[in-house]
């Protein structure tokens, strides 16, 4: 999946303002977006994934319009790993995850139970994210950490090129963390698109290809790794001084904060 | 699991018609209601059983039907446990539909109700509505005070016309005292489609749950579905209203009970919360039918009087258990 993002902005009733600004991920591709609170992250996030259509730019998955792509035909194409969810009563994890094939059964099998196939894919989602053991609770009785991992199931289960995560691991604990981080590698290996939007920049100078610096809304720096992660650039952006230096085992950038 | 609670709450039902057809100021022994059901008859037995009981019967489980299946899906839409059939506007739109008609026609009150439940709604609906989508607590806070408008209106135009204060307070406290076939046959052209319309819509209620913005990742069409759920359930509220009156407690607790027991998989909770909400309602009313009291005790109190208790007790219990509704 190619997405390409030209020209958008959407301006908030707030007064905050993204962009204009233009950015592409290609298969096996893996951004990062970063930068400060209320940087617009997340408002990107929204754009991208269509939940808010931009005042001006275009959206393209693979050279189509997402404007004209219909809800069903968007989930296709495209899952979302939200920063939190709250349900309001008792939903089983299992059917929680099985929402991830809703639209892709036809009507009359979206109400009764799964067939044995698209079971067998729903258990291997939940055992991909290690949270197997899960099925049978409550989604609302879980921890934070827990749910983020049931929510990346049913992502998962979309079996969407594209990757949309929102702090996907602002709730895991390190071993998690890394265990995600790890599984979303190897989607990213298999020829998945990944946006990650993330506040350790040590995590998203190991994990991704490519880096949106944003702030204010606008585009700070925009390319590789090593580009982007430059002491200099992330102490304005940040207001802190910070350091960068060569993690001890992958060589990728390490950001500290510095005296 | 999910065939063996529906063969429960069938059962259930299938008794609760029973007992509902046996109970009456005549002695009519099982034997005999079975075999005028089998084959009816001209005869005094007959009569009774098709032309008195049934239509009363039915009445009452389309009217428990309705309001629980309501419930169910109101409850959805809003994600809000303490939504009910009534919470965007119906009843404040069905009691002033009801005076209107009450003061104004002298009777045709239950059609007065019906228009003015849907008008309500419709009304609720198109204040809240913006670019074409709904936000659920807009909904909520919209209902709310289009219903304290419209209740002040109905108790206005009831002081200006004292008259109609029985009527109205009596049709307010809901009652299917001396039912016949053709209201009911109108409701149940109204109910059972939306029922029938609601049910392929449980899939996409359990996206619902996890918020408009996931389910619409999810591939659900929202605003569709927002419409759908609320003309639907708006539809079984207003029928059910037109049968009965404003009866209460129904669309809020047979949905909550039924969940709790159960679980809260709509493509589960819907049909379950649908015939135990008529089962229950045909007991009710057959009981308030027996109190001895001179003329009949409204159905719609009782079952705040038999309903409410069971359910707090159920809150208190799932409290005990470390549950949180």
């Amino acid at each position: 999946m190619n997405l390409r993002v030209e020209g958008v902005s959407r301006r908030h009733p707030s007064g905050f303002q993204l962009g204009p600004l233009s950015v592409a991920v290609g298969r096996g591709e893996w951004l990062g977006i970063v930068g400060p609170n209320g940087a617009g992250k997340t408002t990107l996030l929204r754009l991208m994934a269509g939940t808010e259509p931009p005042d001006a730019g275009h959206v393209w998955y693979d050279g189509q319009p997402l404007a004209a792509l219909s809800p069903g035909a968007r989930s296709h194409s495209r899952a979302v790993v939200p920063q939190r969810l709250v349900l309001p009563f008792d939903l089983p994890v299992s059917a929680v995850v099985e929402l991830g094939r809703l639209s892709h059964l036809p009507w009359a099998d979206r109400l009764l139970p799964l067939a044995p196939a698209e079971r067998q894919l729903v258990e291997a989602c939940l055992e991909q994210t290690d949270a197997a053991e899960l099925r049978s609770r409550s989604f609302r009785t879980l921890s934070g950490g827990e749910q983020q991992r049931v929510l990346l199931a049913m992502a998962l289960a979309q079996r969407a090129p594209l990757l949309l995560l929102d702090e996907p691991t602002a709730s895991l604990d390190p071993g998690h963390a890394r265990q995600f981080l790890e599984l979303v590698g190897s989607l990213v290996q298999a020829g998945h698109t990944v946006v990650m939007a993330h506040h350790d920049l040590t995590t998203v100078a190991q994990a991704c290809s490519a880096v949106l610096l944003l702030a204010d809304g606008q585009v700070q720096a925009y390319g590789g790794v090593d580009e982007v992660f430059q002491a200099e650039q992330l102490s304005g952006v940040y207001r802190t001084p910070l350091g960068v230096m060569p993690h001890p085992s992958t060589g990728r950038p390490l950001v500290f904060h510095r005296g | 699991m999910a065939g063996r609670r529906l063969a429960l709450a069938g059962l259930a039902l299938a008794a609760s018609v029973l007992v509902g057809l046996v109970h009456g100021p005549t002695p009519l022994p099982l034997s005999a209601i079975v075999s005028v059901l089998v084959h009816p008859s001209s005869r005094l037995a007959s009569v009774i059983v098709w032309q008195i009981r049934m239509p009363r019967v039915v009445a009452s489980a389309l009217v428990g039907a309705g309001l629980a299946g309501s419930g169910v899906a109101m409850q959805a839409l809003l994600r809000n446990p303490l939504a009910d059939p009534y919470i965007v506007g119906a009843s404040a739109g069905a009691g002033l539909g009801a005076v209107l008609t009450a003061t104004v026609v002298g009777s045709l009150v239950p059609a007065g109700a019906f228009v003015g439940a849907l008008a309500a709604v419709g009304a609720t609906y198109s204040v809240a509505r913006t670019r074409g989508q709904v936000a659920t607590l807009t909904l909520i806070l919209a209902g709310y005070a289009l219903g304290i408008m419209l209740a002040a209106v109905q108790t206005f135009i009831l002081l200006l016309n004292q008259h109609s204060l029985e009527t109205v307070f009596a049709w307010e406290a809901g009652s299917i005292h001396g039912m016949t076939w053709a209201p009911v046959g109108l409701a149940a052209l109204l109910i059972l489609p939306a029922a029938a319309l609601l049910f392929p819509l449980t899939p996409a209620m359990n996206a619902l749950l996890l918020g408009d913005e996931a389910a619409g990742h999810l591939g659900v069409h929202v605003s569709r579905l927002q419409l759908l759920l609320l003309g639907l359930a708006s539809v079984m509220t207003a029928a059910a209203v037109y049968l009965a009156g404003l009866v209460g407690f129904v669309g809020l607790v047979i949905p909550h009970v039924v969940r709790r027991l159960t679980t809260a998989d709509h493509r589960q909770l819907l049909p379950l919360a649908v015939m135990w909400g008529a089962a229950f309602f045909i007991l009710a009313d057959t009981v308030s039918e027996s109190v001895p009291v001179v003329g009949a005790v409204p159905v719609g109190l009782l079952t705040a009087v038999l309903g409410g208790p069971y359910f707090l007790w159920l809150l208190v219990r799932t409290q005990r258990e470390g549950v949180v509704f």
